[in-house]
């Protein structure tokens, strides 16, 4: 068999399985949807290029395949057909590029009206912050991380106060209300990621990273860990709640706060000094 | 060096010289040995090296939270009772420069064919070197002493003495090989190897005095390099 | 510039009638008047003992077999860790004996095996020993002895990165990046003495590449034969020296990040290490930047590429052309691509770390650079396939794996037009679309060169003609199995599964990928296993292959005209060959062959409509 027809077969099939693939994107649940037109806009100019390029190959392995005494062309270079092909490939990269560096110009813009979220990784787990009735997220330090202070809050800043602590791996977020991600890890680079809502970005240690987008509807998703972060990493998954309004408040309401987690300690301490107290009284 | 004759090709000054010898066969640089050439191409990487630890410095320097020490404290020396800011650190760049002096003057006796003269001038260039080492293994010492140690620092951020022992020690071990091969070659010159031609151990090319001036491309070069911590470290 | 060298030509030709007696009768003396040499004949030490001649050997063309013997090693190695990771991902119950641990030990060390120690190593070191001092005309490298040190070095670093395997705590499984923190800390398997040999070992390879990449471009710039200009170099040629260049600049990146890793993690330093909390622990480390390693490391890993590409795209324009009958479409145009291709590689790091967290508007600068590459590659692939045009194309093994190349190359090079535009880039990174892409792009195309070059060169190096039915045979498996492990693996990562996961789980989206994940797994032992019939097929040569005699592809370039096959040391006889063309000349109308070797001056083919070159 010739040659050819393989390859042709292997071009053919390319596009066939694009076309029929029962593989493909999730289900987009967020405003990223501009992604993925940009997705397939270079799926329709880079596979179009891809096609021609390959048919072009496999017609001239059919049509000049080895004859004794075929007359070849002996030209070096044709200065015009290679200023075209320059200029050609030169507008396919720029049509490709500027719907690109607009979209990413969406994307390290966040809007006024996100709502912060403080992501906290470590290995190999998730937990979040979201501000209190302020709207204001407290500072935090690595080092003040303790069983008292899970999320490592500056004591001394006001605005920690009433930050909400969801102290799991899951968390809920209310629909078309853009969300700003900050993220900040303790240990090691990790990647907070929910295919559905396309966009993600590193945790540093040491620094707060953050990307935003609008979930658009509801349901649970995964998250999943990103950036490769130890032996763990495959494990390291979370969850997210897309929400109503409604059933979002109700559950904001049943979170604790951080000053409901100094007032409960304090409670806790209180309670076991009183009963050490009365264990010696007892005991005298 | 005299100007090379290239038979059958006439040299151009400028641009267009460049341009004619890239167009030319057999060579791109007229007239240049081949370990000469090595040399600087070997430089340029070496200068990548030496750029990306001055980059990583800047950068580290910039990210760091905790304050940065003031250099001229930390390279105070106690000179009569009275601290001397860079004092140690003067005198060595002093040293160091000469040391480039006396082997540019190495290489022009060597193509003078001046064996003395140009023996004892590699074996100068060798001294200072080791000097250059020899106070900056003191002031190694110093700071070892104050408390500055890799990892911490008792006069601020801890990046200070990583970077600081991490770029002066790989200047250092640049100046130390560059001082072995000053002796070997300073013993090879006085020995007469180049004048009678006599192989080395590494290359089965004829001994030459072009040989002084390839070693001197690189002691200049650990020279400038020099001038560049300097700044960095000492100044900033 | 090509007025100046008129000129100095016309200056020169007066004294040219005694220089060219010798170059063979010839009507007209000045027409093929070529310069006398400028430096005299290079001295060779000839070995003489068995360790002389074979071990500690100073041929240039001795350790390019060396090194192409050591790289492929090393590379089997990489295609067995690459099985027990296909075993685990699309078959994990017969894969118990596996943890996570080893998988992630596996997956690093197959990465960082295949990027440096086989492909750097087999480009740039075997076939730039083996074929620059041939294709320029020179009797070796420029330094036979440093030359020799750098196969060693590589060897060395080569045997202390095997030694990893059996060190307490095992290989590194840091992934290849190395990234800082997770690379020293407890938590990542073999982060005592496993990274530590990785980092060692990186040195070692640096420093002995730097000894060979400066053997490499000397002879390029300052030992070429008489007439051979740069313009007049195979494209093997330049492909190889812009990649050594790129490698020259590029490798100090990975040899300071090696030496501030190995100081963090052996000393307790702090540069890329910031204030860590682990297991409830504050660490000794703090202040340092993450970051500062990501951008040292792509500063060296995007020109890696591109060290690894370069020579691939010369090697395929030299054996398109010959294996067309046709000159390489606009020479030129070739050589300006990979000149600027190799320049802007250095700008375009940082589009590996578009979501890393550094500054968000750095992105639009390195996307921008990195859609300007496409355009010279562009041209490249516009230039083979119009080689192909209108040529004479013999199907062979050589050029089946050629063309193999195109499809493959093109195909990776598109996805890589997604990786590159940031927006694009952002839901794929960190996925298997991009695992799909760099395997496409970098792992299948070049290796398409290789196994294209070693049928193609194979003749010069042993003499014999390897066996055309096994090499078919190996190609189809190779190219239709490669193509269907890594086209497919494109559409794991539109899911969203993302890459270095040692388990899905069963998350609903990637249940879908199971199947999948099975066939890709098939077809990667098969192309695996299918990869030794060459190694039968050059055993069964060795012993009864065809003699191949002198030139049997009737090539133009000097490699094919020495005094014997397989060269001897010193490559051409008592006489350094002259050359009066460029390397293409093929099927020139009006000559009697359908190609004109390099060293044929033109009073021999007076009546040829040669182009001037």
């Amino acid at each position: 068999m010739h040659a050819g027809f393989i390859f042709l077969a292997v071009i053919v099939g390319s596009v066939l399985f694009h076309i029929f693939t029962p593989w493909y994107w999730t289900d987009i649940a967020s405003n990223w949807g501009a992604m993925d037109d940009t997705i397939t806009l270079t799926f329709w100019v880079g596979g179009g290029v891809f096609v021609a390029v390959c048919l072009f190959m496999v017609y001239c392995v059919f049509k000049f395949s080895y004859k004794e005494g075929r007359k070849v062309e002996y030209k070096p270079e044709d200065k015009k057909l290679e200023k075209i092909l320059t200029w050609a490939t030169t507008i396919g990269v720029v049509a490709l590029l500027a719907p690109g560096l607009v979209v990413w110009n969406q994307y390290v813009n966040v809007p006024k009206n996100a709502i912060e979220i403080d992501v906290m990784a470590w290995q190999w787990g998730w937990q979040y912050r979201l501000p209190g009735k302020d709207g204001k997220l407290g500072n935090t330090k690595i080092v003040n991380i303790n069983e008292d202070n899970p999320f490592g809050i500056i004591l001394e800043d006001p605005n920690g106060n009433d930050d909400v602590l969801i102290q799991s791996d899951v968390i809920n977020l209310k629909t078309n209300r853009p969300v700003k991600i900050l993220l900040r890890s303790v240990d090691v680079l990790h990647n907070w990621y929910v295919p559905q809502f396309r966009a993600k970005m590193d945790a540093i240690p040491g620094v707060i990273t953050y990307y935003w987008f609008e979930p658009n509807k509801t349901g649970e998703y995964e998250v999943l860990c990103a950036e490769y972060c130890g032996v763990g990493h495959y494990a390291m998954r979370g969850g997210v709640n897309v929400q109503s309004e409604e059933d979002y408040e109700k559950w904001l309401q049943e979170q604790e706060t951080f000053s409901d987690l100094i007032a409960k300690q304090k409670k806790l301490e209180l309670e076991t000094e009183k009963l050490a107290k009365k264990i010696n009284l007892n005991i005298e | 060096m005299s100007d090379p004759k290239i038979e059958g090709l006439e040299l151009k000054p400028g641009f267009k010289g460049m341009a004619s010898d890239t167009a030319s066969d057999q060579t791109m640089f007229k007239g240049v040995h081949w370990g000469k050439a090595m040399m600087w191409i070997f430089l340029l990487s070496d200068t990548f090296v030496f750029s990306c630890f001055l980059i990583a410095y800047m950068k580290g320097r910039g990210s760091t939270p905790v304050e940065w020490p003031n250099p001229s404290e930390v390279f105070a020396l106690d000179a009569f009772g009275v601290p001397v800011p860079l004092l140690l650190i003067a005198i060595m760049t002093f040293v160091l420069i000469t040391s480039s002096g006396t082997m540019a003057l190495a290489v022009k006796y060597g193509y003078e064919k001046n064996r003395k003269m140009c023996g004892w001038l590699v074996l100068a260039t060798a001294m200072g070197g080791l000097t250059f080492v020899g106070m900056q293994a003191f002031e190694w010492s110093k700071l070892i002493h104050e408390g500055v140690r890799p990892w911490e620092n008792p006069f601020g951020a801890a990046q200070f003495g990583s970077f600081f022992f991490m770029i002066t020690g790989f200047h250092g071990t640049h100046v130390s090989i560059g001082v072995i091969f000053l002796f070997i070659y300073s013993y090879k010159v006085f020995a007469g190897h180049y004048d009678t031609g006599k192989r080395g151990w590494f290359t089965t090319m004829k001994g030459d005095y072009v040989e002084i001036e390839i070693l001197g491309l690189y002691w200049h070069f650990v020279d400038l390099v020099w001038v560049f911590i300097f700044a960095f470290f000492y100044l900033w | 510039m090509s007025e100046e060298y008129e000129n100095n030509k016309s200056s020169y030709q007066a004294q040219s009638s005694e220089t060219i007696s010798g170059d063979g009768a010839s009507s007209a003396p000045d027409m093929d008047y070529v310069r006398p040499a400028e430096i005299g004949e290079q001295d060779l030490y000839h070995g003489h003992s068995f360790i002389t001649k074979w071990i500690f050997c100073q041929d240039a063309k001795v350790i390019g077999v060396q090194y192409f013997l050591t790289a492929v090693f090393t590379g089997i190695v990489g295609l067995i860790l690459s099985w027990l990771m296909r075993l685990q991902l699309g078959f994990p119950e017969l894969a118990g004996f596996m943890t996570a641990e080893h998988y992630y030990q596996f997956v690093t060390m197959h990465g960082m095996i295949m990027v440096v120690y086989f492909l750097t190593a087999l480009f740039l070191g075997g076939f730039g020993n083996y074929l620059i001092p041939l294709m320029v005309g020179a009797r070796d490298m420029v330094f036979p002895y440093v030359n020799m040190i750098s196969f060693w070095m590589f060897f060395i670093a080569v045997a202390v990165l095997m030694a990893s395997f059996f060190v307490p705590g095992g290989p590194t499984g840091s992934g290849w990046t190395l990234y800082p923190p997770q690379a020293i800390l407890e938590g990542t398997p073999g982060s005592g003495a496993g990274i530590l040999l990785m980092l060692i070992s990186l040195s070692l390879f640096v420093i002995g590449f730097t000894m060979g990449g400066l053997n490499y471009l000397i002879t390029v710039l300052q030992a070429r034969t008489r007439g051979m200009t740069l313009m007049r170099m195979p494209l093997t040629v330049w492909g190889i020296f812009t990649a050594t260049v790129l490698a020259m600049l590029a490798f100090p990146a990975l040899l300071v990040s090696s030496i501030m890793m190995t100081l963090d993690k052996v000393l307790g330093t702090s540069f890329f290490m910031p204030t860590i909390l682990k297991a409830g622990e504050v660490l000794e480390y703090g202040g340092g930047s993450p970051i500062l390693f990501q951008h040292l490391f792509w500063f060296f890993g995007h020109p890696e590429v591109y060290i690894v590409a370069l020579p691939a795209f010369g090697i395929v324009s030299d054996l398109i052309s010959v294996h067309s009958r046709k000159n390489i479409f606009g020479y030129r145009m070739m050589v300006w691509a990979i000149v600027g291709i190799g320049a802007l590689s250095f700008f375009v790091w940082a589009h590996h770390m578009y979501v890393s967290g550094m500054n968000p508007w750095f992105g639009f600068f390195f996307a921008t650079t990195t859609l300007i590459i496409a355009v010279p590659t562009a041209m490249k692939v516009y230039n083979w396939i119009l080689t192909l045009w209108r040529g004479n194309i013999r199907m062979n093994t050589v050029m089946l794996w050629c063309l193999g190349f195109i499809v493959t190359f093109v195909n990776g090079g598109i996805t890589g037009i997604f990786l590159g535009n940031v927006t694009v880039d952002v839901p794929l990174s960190d996925t298997y679309f991009v695992i799909a892409h760099f395997h496409m792009v970098m792992g299948i195309a070049p290796l398409m060169v290789i196994m294209g070059a070693v049928y193609h060169w194979f003749p010069l190096v042993a003499g014999r003609m390897l066996d055309e039915k096994l090499g078919k045979w190996h190609f189809w498996i190779t190219f239709l199995g490669a193509y269907s492990i890594y086209f497919p693996m494109h559409y794991l990562g539109f899911i969203g599964v993302p890459r270095r996961y040692f388990e899905m789980y069963d998350s609903p989206y990637m249940t879908s990928a199971v199947g999948m994940n099975e066939f890709i797994s098939l077809a990667a032992f098969i192309v695996g296993a299918a990869q030794f019939i060459l190694i039968y097929n050059i055993i069964k040569t060795l012993k009864v292959g065809k003699p191949a005699g002198k030139n049997p592809w009737k090539a133009n370039s000097l490699e094919w005209h020495t005094s014997t096959v397989p060269p001897e040391h010193g490559n051409f006889g008592d006489r350094l060959p002259v050359v009066h063309r460029w390397a293409y000349d093929y099927s020139v109308p009006g000559a009697n062959d359908d190609f004109i070797p390099q060293t044929t001056p033109p009073s021999e083919v007076i009546n040829t409509e040669v182009e001037k070159t």
